[in-house]
């Protein structure tokens, strides 16, 4: 019972865990400038996180390593380090856009402004990284984001033409109103959205905070295999409520309350409540996962002594480098840009560093030596190598295309 | 002299032909204790005619998956070679120079 228990709120804690502001902000975009018609990016993109996330975890669990540990050692100190500075920026950029999104889902429940609510993020979610045990951080902000699940609520409230909305979705196709540059420009930003970086960091540490062993294996496979297509569904559901409400009415979205349009619109009050709710935990669970997956990355390569499951001042390196990223990302925050603005190019740029993790983990759960006998399976591979080829032509695009489009204008 | 100095740098034979760069050293630990571990012995370097970058491991024949990933990995390696320590004539930071009538080892790591 206790088992079935902890399975139950691991994969809750998965689907909460999966949403955050990047995937609410170009969900909702994608949704109302293209409809469902990128619905399969989303698809794609969650069953990229499975597989990472599925090979990254059983990396730390067999070898006692997190994913900057490996990569440190695989690709030696040179390489290591510039693929420790790419993914350290997008980190930096991703914790100032969660504590925007934080800020904006406050204003959006308040009224005061944003920028008055940054402080009290930043203050709060110090606190929780310097002072919460780590499963409780966890689990906390992952069952209360769970309350995203507003979103799928709201599209049935809609009463949308589902057969409208499929067609869109299966048709595969660049909408009329739309050029190819720009659609693809998105369908890449969507993937980085599902498949940050961080997420693997952070699952992959937090494998090490846990102690798992082998035999935790199932139960982490149980969570991600069922946790994030939830939440992926979530993130569909959300560009579906845009496409229902945003796209007719040719609003496109710049801003948080145009996210959460739809879901006012279909539920009142009482929706538009719950769902400042779960944008303030997802973003706020996120905010703790970036900023904690910064301090990982440093200190897994520089090899100081990490984790919250040691007291702060036995990793005091550690958490003044996460109280310093804090700090440059409400900094980022105080020059008055549009943290929406910051989301949006953050996913992009979390698809171009991709392949910088992707690769030396893909290799290193191929190890014998590393995994012994838990080294990839034959069908988990041939995923592994498409997935490869995939998340290097992203890659490869998301500049040239990025200039073409003017960022997707 | 740090590592460093040597990966990279340019491999060249006893009558100064470029032979390629040094892509990797090797060590054994099999000489006596020192304070705390096994000491490391030089054994040699292992010279790649293309690439000084790394083998991700692949060196070892025991990883061989993703076979797409190993294919292109050795392929990028190929012709790579091991000199012992006894060959190698200068070990210089930019250059290392190879003593005439040296043996060109296999540089793949059996099991």
């Amino acid at each position: 019972m206790k088992r079935l228990l902890g399975v139950a709120l691991g994969i809750l804690t998965a689907i909460g865990g999966f949403v955050d502001i990047g995937d609410l902000v170009t969900n909702a975009v994608v949704g109302s400038r293209f409809g469902m018609s990128l619905a399969w990016v989303v698809l794609v993109g969650v069953v990229g996180i499975c597989l990472f996330a599925n090979m990254s975890g059983r990396v730390a669990a067999v070898s006692g390593r997190a994913t900057f540990e490996v990569i440190r050692e695989r690709l030696g100190p040179r390489a290591g380090l510039a693929n420790l500075g790419a993914s350290f920026l997008i980190n930096v950029m991703t914790v100032t856009a969660e504590i925007g999104g934080i800020a904006l889902a406050l204003q959006l429940a308040s009224g005061v402004s944003y920028m008055l609510w940054v402080p009290f993020a930043l203050l709060a979610v110090w606190l929780v990284v310097w002072r919460v045990k780590f499963s409780i951080m966890e689990n906390v902000t992952g069952l209360v984001g769970l309350s995203l699940v507003v979103f799928a609520v709201a599209l049935f409230l809609l009463k949308p033409d589902w057969g409208a909305l499929a067609g869109q979705a299966f048709a595969l196709s660049v909408p009329a109103q739309e050029g190819a540059g720009v659609y693809w420009y998105y369908a890449i930003a969507l993937f980085g959205a599902a498949m940050t970086p961080y997420e693997v960091f952070f699952f992959s540490s937090g494998a090490v905070e846990e102690g798992w062993k082998i035999k935790d294996l199932l139960q982490s496979r149980i969570n991600v295999l069922l946790g994030f297509p939830l939440g992926g569904f979530l993130s569909i559901a959300i560009a579906g409520c845009a496409a229902v409400v945003l796209l007719p009415a040719g609003i496109s979205v710049t801003s948080l309350s145009q996210v959460a349009l739809p879901v006012a619109q279909a539920g009142g009050q009482l929706a538009l409540a719950v769902l400042i709710l779960g944008v303030v935990a997802a973003t706020f669970g996120a905010a703790l996962e970036t900023t904690l997956s910064s301090g990982y990355t440093l200190a897994q390569f520089f090899g100081w002594s990490w984790g919250k499951f040691r007291r702060p001042a036995q990793a005091a390196r550690f958490h003044v480098s996460m109280i310093v990223v804090l700090l440059a990302g409400v900094a980022v925050l105080a020059t008055g840009v549009d943290p929406i603005l910051v989301t949006e190019y953050s996913v992009v740029f979390s698809a171009i560093a991709l392949p910088l993790t992707y690769l030396p983990i893909l290799v290193v759960a191929n190890d014998p030596q590393y995994m012994g006998k838990h080294v990839n399976g034959r069908a988990v591979n041939i995923a592994g190598v498409i997935y490869l080829f995939i998340i290097l032509v992203a890659s490869l695009a998301a500049i040239p295309l990025m200039i073409a489009t003017g960022a997707g204008a | 002299m740090n590592l460093n100095d040597i990966l990279g740098s340019d491999v060249v034979d006893g009558d100064g032909q470029r032979l390629g760069e040094v892509s990797d050293v090797r060590f054994a630990l099999d000489a006596g204790a020192g304070q705390l571990l096994s000491q490391g012995r030089f054994v040699g370097i292992v010279v790649s005619p293309r690439t000084a970058s790394s083998f991700l491991g692949y060196e070892r024949q025991e990883l061989s998956q993703p076979w797409p990933l190993a294919q292109l990995l050795r392929w990028w390696h190929r012709g790579s070679f091991l000199v012992l320590w006894e060959d190698i004539a200068v070990l210089g930071s930019r250059e290392v120079g190879l003593r005439p009538g040296f043996t060109a080892y296999d540089a793949r790591l059996t099991r």
